[in-house]
């Protein structure tokens, strides 16, 4: 990765660092995360530094980052989730740029973004308002799709309609095809608009299960392909004041086989806020709140648990599933051991800025 | 709504109308200049966005308290930069809480929430007006608003349309909450609260008497105990007084001070006054026909510290109107001095049987100080007093000990302070009571004595609490019962913690040389960072 230098005296020093970043041996790895009030930070967990800062157009607060297969562009849902922009990450440069509200319409991604595999559309969900002199009107909910050749100021080349409440996207390995994440799981053709397929969650029907409960405000999905979110569930066939009566469970989405499955872990005790799935050992998932959980999500074990000397909110691993990366909340991510849960490292972000509920992802390069 | 005459409701028709066209309120602009500054800021700046076809929009078809209009005003200012002067808002309020206020019996059952009780519970109807409206702010912020249909169903388009992530928070996101909103909750909402009711129709058709005058006031501030005293209201302007008070907590404790108060709706007394050595709000409520008043006065920027109020008016109408009665429990064989405060008193009272007054110290028509003996058997429990011959609501209660003690409230909350917002205290109270005819303490018939004084201390609520070392960090208690909280954090000896707490209050009361014990729960919990007028 090229590195543009803020200042002549670190130019040398950072220029070496991207020619040695930009032509690797083999492909080495970048965490992206956004911070207060309105920045995008490019950190090497190998080297545990920030490399550099990106500030972001617009009014902040950054949240969901999308970022296509060839990671050279980053897509942010910023401007009190009202804008993407998208910056190259070699050159820092904003070179799409998508605000979605007008003066008499304002329109809300809550977090749903994401960019198909090639890197030329990019797909937010919307919620909007009618703003009128003397009263408002919301309207339905739909998927916007954006060319993201389009530049400085996109509008959606179409849109099709899509539930309320969704909080993650991400296109799965098959052409056209975009999974969101709200009440259910639902399959969309992005070509034709058209809902093919529904996974339940809220509507699963599970004899003795209720609807579980969902949110997932983070999407961390790159590394194993795997969308996952923890959920909490109450168990209807078992007394109410039972330890048995609210379960933790994790459903992962399968993102080239297309497939979602479901797993309870644990009688309902920890907070536990996003997870991620190990890229190597596909069974293994972790969780991130106050703790961090280790969990296999074929046998419904919990393996390990470890609690954080604070709370981050959001998780990712690397490539070769032996780090973990836990981000988000506060000013810090901390870097942990998959095995041990030794904590390795940790890396302050510029000026102790909150990351707040920004994502943090992961490119290869 | 009661049912009514049709020749009756054609003649309210008439009333109103005419009523309504003098004022405005039909939506038409006068083309005469307003007389009102309030009406002037209508005109002037809110028209600007809600004015179509020469017609108001939206501010016609609503009725508030005076807190939900002031509300109202603020948001149009963060939410659509209506920039008002302190004067302007005051007046803006004023007009319109008078004009589209609430009768007093449609904001009576959330009159709590109005004086911003601490520790009280919400009170929706069912689960599903809970879970929609109450998840997120108090269900009285719902209860003291009168629409119509429409005009809700355009409040739940606001609602989302300001704060999206309404259907993705907790009880929002586990059902399609915006078709609820939209579809169900409107109809249901104008049920129970229509804009057009009897009530209002009546109230803001009579004539309200005007708060000027001097008054006999009573009330109790949780950790300082009982007091009497005297308010003297002076009219400064329509619906504005001055305001002096004197209030008697007992021996060597005389407050004295003075305020304002402003009259919202013909009865909603808002005040603030300089009492001792504190700055105090009140939020009184003047009853129908203006003979007596009641409610909350608290400390500006902690309204959880407080006392209750009532207070009768003083003048020649009043007729043995008692407002207090001190001590309210009367050991059985024993000798006791009691106080009677009220107006037009005549010096003729009824304790009930087997309580003789054997002495009279001080006949005035505000005040009867009487010694009383009570026969060593006289009968157990409460009785109503009367004076003059006239039998009051207030009661004596007869004891012989005190069979139970309750910590009052039963579960507390504190809020530990930090950063621009300061900690909130909890102030408790230990109450006797006796037993019922059950005999057995803690059930429904037991029988208030009043506040007695109480050792105050606290303990581990339950096993986490003794793990977590809660009553370490969670801050400390005061000897008159208010628990003081720590400050917010981070503190790094409790992560994920910081200074919260669960905790038991115990109080530990004296009865001769009995000694009962009482408890109750306090939650030490987060800030809250909205502390908007009504919850």
């Amino acid at each position: 990765m090229r590195i543009l230098p803020i200042n002549k005296a670190r130019m040398a020093l950072l220029a070496l660092c991207c020619a040695a970043a930009s032509l690797p041996a083999v492909a080495a790895e970048y965490l992206l995360t956004v911070t207060r009030p309105n920045n995008l930070h490019i950190v090497d967990p190998a080297k545990r530094e920030v490399l550099r800062t990106i500030t972001l157009p617009g009014d902040g607060i950054p949240g969901a980052v999308a970022v296509p297969k060839d990671g050279k562009t980053a897509y942010v849902l910023t401007n009190r989730m009202e804008s993407v922009v998208g910056v190259d990450l070699d050159t820092g440069k904003p070179v799409f740029r998508a605000d979605f509200s007008t003066p008499q319409r304002r329109v809300k991604g809550f977090f749903a973004i994401a960019v198909s595999e090639d890197g030329k559309e990019l797909y937010a969900h919307q919620a909007p308002v009618q703003l009128g002199r003397s009263e408002y009107k919301v309207e339905d909910t739909y998927i916007a799709v954006f060319d993201t050749a389009d530049g400085m100021n996109a509008k959606p080349r179409r849109t099709f309609p899509a539930p309320r409440r969704i909080t993650v996207m991400a296109a799965t390995g098959k052409p056209d095809h975009l999974v969101a994440l709200g009440w259910d799981m639902y399959l969309f053709n992005t070509k034709t608009g058209k809902m093919e397929q529904t996974f339940p969650l809220r509507h699963w029907n599970r004899p003795g299960i209720a609807e579980p409960d969902t949110l997932a405000m983070w999407g961390t999905f790159e590394q194993a392909r795997a969308v996952s979110t923890p959920y909490f569930v109450a168990k209807t066939d078992v007394p109410p004041d039972s330890p048995e009566a609210f379960k933790a469970g994790i459903a992962v989405f399968d993102l080239d086989a297309e497939t979602l499955k479901v797993k309870e872990f644990e009688n309902a005790t920890t907070v536990m806020f996003s997870s991620v799935i190990n890229p190597v050992k596909r069974n293994e998932a972790f969780l991130v709140m106050n703790q961090l959980t280790k969990v296999d999500t074929e046998t419904g074990q919990v393996l390990k648990r470890k609690e954080l000397e604070q709370t981050f909110y959001t998780i990712n691993i690397s490539g070769d599933g032996k780090e973990l990366y836990v981000g988000g909340a506060l000013d810090k991510v901390a870097i942990y051991d998959a095995d041990t849960f030794e904590k390795k490292g940790e890396i302050t972000m510029p000026g102790g800025a909150d990351q707040s509920i920004g994502w943090m992802r992961v490119v290869k390069r | 709504m009661k049912p009514e005459t049709r020749k009756r409701r054609r003649s309210h028709l008439r009333i109103a109308g005419a009523v309504a066209l003098a004022l405005g309120i039909a939506g038409a602009v006068p083309a005469r200049a307003a007389t009102d500054p309030g009406r002037d800021v209508i005109d002037k700046k809110c028209a600007s966005c809600h004015l179509e076809d020469g017609k108001l929009t939206r501010i016609p078809e609503i009725r508030k308290s005076p807190e939900g209009w002031d509300m109202t005003v603020v948001r149009m200012g963060i939410w659509h930069k209506v920039e008002l002067t302190a004067d302007e808002r005051r007046a803006v309020v004023k007009y319109l809480a008078d004009r589209q206020g609430l009768a007093p019996s449609e904001s009576a059952a959330f009159r709590f929430l109005t004086e911003r009780r601490p520790n009280m519970q919400d009170a929706p109807p069912d689960d599903e007006l809970a879970q929609m409206c109450a998840r997120c702010h108090s269900y009285g912020r719902v209860a003291l608003q009168r629409r119509d249909e429409d005009e809700w169903r355009k409040l739940m388009h606001t609602h989302l349309g300001q704060f999206p992530s309404a259907e993705y928070s907790a009880l929002g996101r586990d059902r399609n909450w915006w078709e609820i909103a939209r579809d169900k909750m409107p109809g249901r909402l104008a049920g129970l609260y229509p804009k057009n009711t009897d009530a209002w129709r009546d109230w803001s058709r009579a004539k309200h008497r005007p708060a000027d005058g001097s008054w006999v006031v009573a009330g109790e501030r949780p950790g300082w105990g009982p007091y009497t005293g005297t308010m003297t209201a002076r009219a400064k302007g329509k619906d504005q007084y001055e305001v002096s008070y004197e209030f008697r907590f007992g021996a060597g404790n005389t407050v004295r001070g003075h305020g304002e108060a402003v009259i919202y709706t013909g009865y909603e007394w808002r005040g603030s006054a300089k009492l001792g050595n504190e700055d105090t709000r009140s939020i009184f409520a003047l009853n129908e026909d203006g003979s007596r008043i009641d409610g909350r006065w608290f400390l500006k920027g902690a309204d959880e510290i407080g006392a209750t109020f009532e207070a009768v008016r003083a003048d020649k109408s009043a007729k043995n109107a008692l407002v207090s009665v001190s001590p309210s429990m009367l050991r059985a064989g024993d000798t006791a001095t009691v106080t009677l405060a009220g107006a037009g008193l005549d010096p003729k009272v009824d304790l009930g049987p087997g309580v003789e007054v054997v002495e009279w110290l001080g006949k005035s028509a505000e005040e009867l100080k009487l010694r009383v003996k009570v026969a060593a058997d006289a009968t157990s429990g409460l009785r109503k007093i009367a004076v003059g011959g006239r039998e009051s609501d207030r009661t004596v209660a007869v004891y012989r000990q005190i069979d139970s003690v309750r910590v009052e409230p039963a579960f507390g909350i504190a809020r530990v302070g930090g950063g621009t917002n300061p900690p909130v205290s909890a102030q408790f109270d230990a109450v006797a009571f006796l037993d019922g005819a059950d005999g057995k303490s803690g059930t429904d018939d037991d029988v208030r004595l009043g506040s007695v004084p109480a050792k105050w201390s606290t303990e581990p609520f339950d096993e986490r609490a003794k793990h977590d070392e809660d009553l370490k960090f969670a801050g400390h208690m005061e000897p008159h019962g208010q628990f003081l909280p720590s400050f917010a954090g981070p503190n790094p000896n409790r992560r994920g913690l910081n200074n919260v707490g669960n905790l038991s209050v115990v109080a530990t009361v004296a009865d001769g040389g009995r000694s009962l014990n009482a408890k109750g729960q306090l939650v030490v919990t987060v800030q809250r960072w909205n502390p908007t007028p009504l919850r």
